[in-house]
């Protein structure tokens, strides 16, 4: 099968909705037999639900494997070293289902091989890549959207993929967005599908002509987004000072040698790319200044 | 109790150090709490000049050969990182 995402190539007899082009690492992908067993592992992260996060989850390490349990999916089983992951059976949906393949199990795959995950979305401006960094609700999709919308390849919605080779690339993700209703009502991702809905927010397969492929991108910048009330403000911001904000969109496992992993890995992000705070008012009118302001500055 | 110059201060396992871009520093991690504490240049060079068998004096010694202009307090003012590390438990 040809496709990639992540730089990994998915051998499976199963279909994928948001591959790019190319191949990649073989990465085995198969529906598991019957249900999951109650995972028996050390509980290492568990996700609740709470304003700012949709989803319950829980996340079990067996030795070198982890289980990943989801509300309304059923258990991942994920081998990192593989790589490969088992999915639950299909019951909140095909799209839905591949969409959290390529969340924390596939991310606990690409941490494997020394790739490093943010939680920010990625666009290719020029063939560089510009981070677009914040927690959620804080409109990273929704300028990641109006960024395709524009004509601008979209490489990651959620969770950026960094590999420093040596120096930083971002490997691209799924080629989709989940916008919310109203900004999927208010203008049009050429060539995109919607394919799934949910809570609030419309689920669209990007245009397959615009994908390109898994080829690492390098990286240009990191913006971290902020909310301001007026006017569009980017200002570049001393590597110590971004390192708090980089480490509260990191993932990272609770333990000493992983905690070490993802310092490592952000400081040194921190010291080789430019990284600026973006301040700019939540509305939709204002997105095209916006990303005027951020590709003038790339 | 102010640390003594022929003291030998160790940096704590548990604390993860990085450099950042040339000028800006670096930064230290305690892995522990997830804690992190910017220091400039001249606290880098004295970061990684404490391997435990340097005393106080010497790795002031050490600051002074590697920095221009060395101010005449060096000596006071590696004392005073150093105590300021330590009430952050990043050093023993």
């Amino acid at each position: 099968m040809q496709g990639s995402c992540y730089g990994f190539q998915p051998v499976s007899d199963l279909s994928f909705e948001y591959l790019r082009g190319g191949t990649g690492e073989p990465f085995a992908v198969a529906e598991l037999e019957g249900e999951a067993d109650e995972p028996e592992g050390e509980l290492v992260v568990e996700w609740t639900p709470i304003p700012n996060r949709r989803i319950w989850a829980r996340l079990y390490a067996e030795g070198p494997r982890y289980r990943l349990w989801v509300e309304g999916h059923g258990t991942f089983e994920v081998d990192p070293q593989a790589p490969s992951v088992g999915l639950p059976s299909a019951a909140a949906g095909l799209v839905r289902r591949e969409e959290r393949l390529w969340g924390v199990p596939t991310m606990l795959c690409f941490l494997a091989r020394g790739d490093v995950p943010l939680h920010a979305a990625a666009v290719d401006v020029g063939g560089e890549a510009v981070l677009l960094a914040a927690p959620g609700y804080h409109g990273k999709t929704t300028l990641a959207a109006g960024f395709d919308a524009a004509g601008y390849r979209v490489l990651a919605e959620d969770v950026a993929c960094i590999r420093f080779a040596p120096e930083p690339h971002v490997v691209p993700g799924p080629a989709l967005l989940r916008v919310r209703r109203d900004v999927a009502e208010s203008f049009d991702l050429p060539g995109a599908r919607a394919v799934a809905e949910s809570d609030n927010r419309v689920h669209f397969s990007l245009d397959p002509a615009r994908r390109g492929d898994s080829t690492p991108v390098p990286l240009q910048a990191v913006v971290l987004l902020r909310k301001g009330e007026d006017g569009i403000a980017l200002e570049r911001v001393p590597a110590a000072d971004t390192l708090r904000d980089l480490w509260l969109l990191s993932f990272r496992l609770p333990t000493l040698a992983d905690r070490e992993r993802c310092f490592g890995g952000i400081a040194r992000l921190a010291a080789t790319v430019r990284i600026s705070n973006l301040v700019r008012p939540l509305r939709l009118d204002e997105l095209p200044r916006v990303i005027e302001r951020i590709v003038a500055d790339a | 109790m102010s640390i003594a110059l022929d003291s030998k201060v160790q940096r704590d396992a548990s604390v993860a150090f990085r450099r950042l871009a040339e000028g800006e520093g670096g930064v230290l991690l305690q892995l522990e709490t997830g804690q992190y504490h910017g220091i400039n240049e001249v606290g880098c060079l004295i970061w990684e000049l404490l391997d435990g068998e340097r005393t106080v004096d010497e790795v002031t010694t050490g600051v002074r050969e590697r920095v221009e202009d060395p101010p005449d307090d060096l000596s006071d003012i590696v004392v005073a990182f150093l105590e300021s590390l330590r009430e952050r438990n990043l050093v023993a």
